[in-house]
């Protein structure tokens, strides 16, 4: 990279970091709006531990001058939520915070891995489907599987896993703190092949390649003698991949809610049913942050591809 | 080998040809695919609702547990418990229904509304708008739902609500796109040169004759993924409770004997989860290769 | 004589609209050469082939049935080959009434064969630049990377500091200002008269025999049209390169050309010595010719302040093609005795004087 690009390769990198902790304002306020809607009195009942005792809160209002308004609230709440106090959980009585951390990279695992399980299946369909000389006979039905496996319910699919693995293979994939890679590949296939995104990636792959394809400059190409794929593949399959990828990194979290919860696989999505089910507000508070999270991340990275790759 | 036969003078009349030479085959397929699943999923809904099912769903036969599927009464089979499945999976319909068409409601008129604010006004709403849209796609649906369901209580039209706004952006952001591209062909900007008012512009021009085949393809789509996410949500045990039947949670109870080798119990429900979504998933693409794709080729 | 460096014989190259479940007959029996160290212009409207044509040679055509006939025979020092080799094997076409009715074409097949002859021709042999040279290159990659890459691949440089220098001596020579500044640009920060300079650079690089422009000035400023035109006559003196030049403008066929090919219909309607066929005042001339010249701008029309001609009627739809001369509808030279083969037979290529060949039934005998 030449200087002048990795100034604005920067600039572009801070303008994009300021947009994210914007959004990231917004999804608190949004988590804050739900807790403080819900009947009760929120911050006792559901928060249990996060806020600090009356005396403490009396004496924050009369410091900030701060009436006991939402707005109060909201601030005192995000205080808390920015130094680490997500609150207790109910169940286990144990602080959030800590927890979530080493569940998020669980998760994490699990959904980095079943994204690459889908790029795996989905782009060669893709690429395939876009050629000009390709077979309908064999680029059809393959799309057609795609659909298939996106309208496929994922916990059925982990069923399906589970029996093939155990009565075919003799892997036991489920249980917490598997050591065996074998057993913990076989979440990730399904996820990768059961959260729906399949026949989505593939028919935007496609639609990006096909219309790349048809640009001027792959003509040249052409003409040159060049490689065409050379040409092609910066805005039909990197820049699409990272868009599609970033924009459904939330699906991929749902998904995981499922899959972790049929393997029992210790991760945030299997904490958020487990935290729905007991009511555990504090949990599932700390678990939509960090989903959020996940998500502006993402979409940072591809924005970041993005400007990398894009002259200025 | 391809062929290319014209016979005589050049067709004048497109829409005169026969259904087969205008739209590509897969495509046709596809809508007439989705559409009798549409159709199938009506008349279930209708059949669940006066209660016409060929067997009550509720009947437990202990003599006939697991009977596969062509067993004399019992279309599909009856299930661990002996009850019929066909019923079980006709009232499950019920389940998914009408909060699916609330969901998917309330995403097409928040969407058109934010949609058409955005594309047609610009400058500050559009960057509000989407801000909003970002915002709410921040969320797995699914967490935010729970995070409901913690905080008030699992009520399935609660539930659909959040799912109506979590697909707002989706809708908003076609349309907006949609508005762009009519204002790249100055479309709007001879409409309104030609003096004509706003509202009619709106709704008339941009909404009915140009968006109307990308809404029926948003509905189409969000309804697929409602049904997913209520399929979803009752298997994960927050939708209806058994003893009433909801396809997720006729997945989950016959999760155990799956995997004791007695597939169908779990296996029937999924399949109409499959065939349903598809049907609605394809249809909304068939829909869109049709009417956005290449015209007159 | 020598061969001629490219000899485009009776070529066809049909597609299909679906919509109108009917041939659009782009190119229509063309045939025309390009010789050693020449220049042939190729004039015509829009619709008229001239593009399909160039594409045809170079094995560009995109959707169906694309090229169904003809035969394209190059011959340079390096290679001779019919770039159309084979293709009877692959298309089967059927007419009726002199008009074709049905065209069976494998065309993954032919699209196999085609590549396979178009090794070693494309960018090497045959270099082509085009219209809109902005969308023409790689918007995500250096302009002198692109060059650089062509002479990789043809100029015999495998080393990346050379082949650099190669093209950084190439955009010196298409007179771009600051060749090592330039070299790392992107398309985007170039003027649309800096990318066709490039694509020219790009082109000659790699030191082809036979140089194919497709409007290369359309789509730019009136005074950076003057430039390129400027520059395409320099270098054209400067290497000895052969040039097929397609344009719908009169001006630039005229300052470039040797010899000129109107080209109206899908077919080829007047061709021979430009100083001939450009020449208003000839008297063996194609009544579509004269009617382009004469609705053509002049210094000597401003002044005599002369009415301009338009060419009456309707660009011809290439796909209800009428019987007879495809211009008999827009004609203004039919007399009665030809009334009637105007209008229901195609005339052959006449040639009326050595060199000068037209189709017209005003001039067959």
């Amino acid at each position: 990279m030449k200087s002048f690009q990795l100034r604005a390769f920067f600039k572009t990198l801070l303008k994009e970091l300021v947009l994210a902790v914007l959004l990231l304002f917004g999804v608190s306020v949004v988590v804050f709006g739900i807790l403080y809607a819900a009947p009760g009195n929120p911050f006792s009942v559901l928060l249990e531990g996060q806020l600090p005792d009356e005396q403490v809160l009396a004496g924050i209002h009369s410091a900030l001058g701060v009436e006991r308004s939402w707005y109060g609230q909201y601030l005192s709440w995000l205080q808390n939520l920015l130094s680490g106090n997500l609150g207790t959980s109910v169940r286990t009585g144990l602080p959030v915070a800590g927890e979530l951390l080493r569940v998020s990279l669980n998760t994490l695992y699990l959904t980095l891995g079943s994204m690459l399980v889908t790029l795996c299946v989905a782009v060669p369909i893709a690429m395939y489907s876009s050629m000009r000389d390709q077979r309908v006979l064999i680029s059809w039905p393959l799309t057609m599987l795609g659909y298939v496996f996106s309208a496929l319910p994922v916990f059925w699919l982990a069923y399906l896993a589970i029996y093939v693995s155990v009565h075919g293979f003799g892997i036991f994939p489920l249980g917490a703190g598997q050591t065996d890679w074998v057993s913990r590949l076989v979440p990730v296939l399904v996820l990768g092949l059961g959260s729906g995104t399949i026949s989505e990636v593939i028919r935007h792959l496609r639609e990006e390649m096909s219309r790349v394809m048809n640009e001027d400059y792959i003509r040249t190409a052409r003409a040159k003698g060049a490689s065409v794929w050379r040409h092609a593949f910066k805005e039909g399959l990197l820049l699409p991949v990272s868009a599609i990828f970033a924009a459904k990194i939330p699906f991929i979290l749902g998904g995981a809610v499922i899959v972790e919860q049929v393997f029992n696989w210790p991760g945030m999505g299997r904490m958020a049913w487990q935290a729905a089910q007991d009511r555990d507000f504090a949990v599932i508070m700390g678990i939509s942050l960090m989903a959020a999270l996940f998500v502006r991340l993402g979409s940072l990275l591809q924005r970041l591809i993005y400007t990398a790759v894009n002259p200025h | 080998m391809k062929k290319y036969i014209q016979t005589s003078a050049a067709v004048s009349d497109y829409s005169s040809l026969p259904l087969h030479k205008r739209f590509a085959i897969p495509d046709l397929v596809y809508v007439s695919y989705g559409l009798l699943i549409v159709v199938l999923v009506l008349v279930s809904y209708v059949v669940g609702m006066f209660d016409l099912l060929p067997q009550d769903p509720q009947q437990i036969n202990m003599d006939l547990l697991m009977a596969p599927p062509g067993t004399a009464g019992h279309l599909l089979g009856t299930d661990f418990m002996g009850r019929d499945i066909l019923s079980r999976l006709i009232l499950g319909i019920q389940a998914y229904f009408l909060p699916g068409l609330l969901a998917v409601f309330i995403a097409l008129f928040g969407g058109v509304v934010l949609g058409v604010l955005s594309g047609y006004r610009r400058g500050y709403a559009e960057t509000v708008i989407t801000y909003i849209s970002n915002l709410l796609d921040s969320f797995p649906r699914l967490v935010l739902i729970l995070l409901v369901i913690a905080a008030f209580k699992p009520d399935i039209y609660y539930i659909m609500m959040v799912m109506g706004i979590t697909g707002i952006p989706a809708v908003a952001n076609a349309i907006a796109g949609k508005i762009h591209l009519l204002a790249q062909k100055n479309f709007i900007e001879s409409a309104i040169a030609l003096g004509l008012r706003t509202r009619v512009i709106v709704f008339k021009h941009i909404l009915w004759y140009n968006c109307r085949a990308l809404l029926i393809i948003q509905a189409t789509l969000g309804m697929g993924e409602a049904i997913l996410l209520e399929t979803s949500l009752s298997y994960l045990g927050f939708g209806v409770q058994e003893p009433t039947p909801s396809w997720g949670n006729m997945v989950q109870s016959g999760a155990n004997y799956f995997l004791q080798g007695n597939f169908w119990p779990s296996t029937a429900p999924a399949l109409a989860i499959l065939f349903t979504i598809l049907g609605f998933n394809l249809l909304g693409d068939g829909l869109n290769n049709m009417l956005e794709g290449k015209r007159g080729r | 004589m020598t061969q001629p460096l490219l000899k485009i014989d009776n070529l066809r190259t049909y597609f299909y609209a679906r919509s109108k479940q009917a041939f659009i007959r782009s190119v229509d029996g063309v045939s025309l050469e390009v010789g050693r160290r020449e220049t042939v212009g190729v004039v015509g409207e829009s619709g008229s082939g001239k593009s399909i044509t160039a594409m045809s040679v170079m094995g560009l055509v995109n959707g169906g049935p694309g090229v169904i006939g003809g035969s394209i025979h190059y011959a340079s020092e390096q290679v001779q080959r019919n770039l159309l080799e084979g293709l009877h094997d692959h298309v089967q076409v059927e007419e009726q009434e002199g008009r074709v009715t049905v065209v069976r074409k494998d065309e993954r097949g032919w699209q196999v064969q085609s590549e396979k002859l178009q090794q070693g021709i494309r960018g090497r042999e045959i270099a082509m630049i085009f219209q809109n040279p902005r969308a023409s290159l790689n918007p995500y990659m250096a302009v002198g990377e692109q060059i650089a890459e062509a002479v990789r691949l043809h100029g015999g440089i495998r080393n990346k500091k050379e082949a650099q220098e190669r093209a950084i001596h190439w955009l010196e020579r298409v007179r771009i200002d600051t060749p090592h500044l330039r070299y790392k640009s992107f398309p985007a920060g170039l003027s649309g008269g800096m990318c066709q300079r490039a694509m020219i650079a790009m082109a000659l690089s790699a030191e082809p025999s036979l140089l194919i422009a497709d409007e290369p000035t359309t789509g730019l400023d009136a005074t950076i049209q003057s430039k390129i035109v400027d520059l395409l006559e320099e270098l054209k003196g400067a290497t000895g390169i052969s040039t097929l030049l397609i344009s719908h403008d009169i001006s630039v066929i005229t300052r470039l050309s040797d010899r000129v090919a109107v080209l109206y219909g899908g077919a080829v309607v007047e061709y021979g010595p430009a100083a001939q066929v450009l020449d208003a005042h000839q008297e063996c001339k194609h009544p579509y010719t004269a009617a382009l010249l004469a609705s053509v701008p002049s210094e000597q029309k401003i002044r005599t302040r002369a009415r301009l001609q338009a060419i009456e009627g309707e660009v011809l739809d290439t796909i209800s093609v009428p019987p007879g001369c495809r211009f008999q509808a827009r004609c203004n030279q039919i007399t009665p005795e030809i009334r009637h083969l105007c209008a229901t037979q195609h005339p052959e290529l006449i040639e009326v004087t050595p060199g000068h060949q037209l189709r017209c039934w005003r001039f067959a005998k």
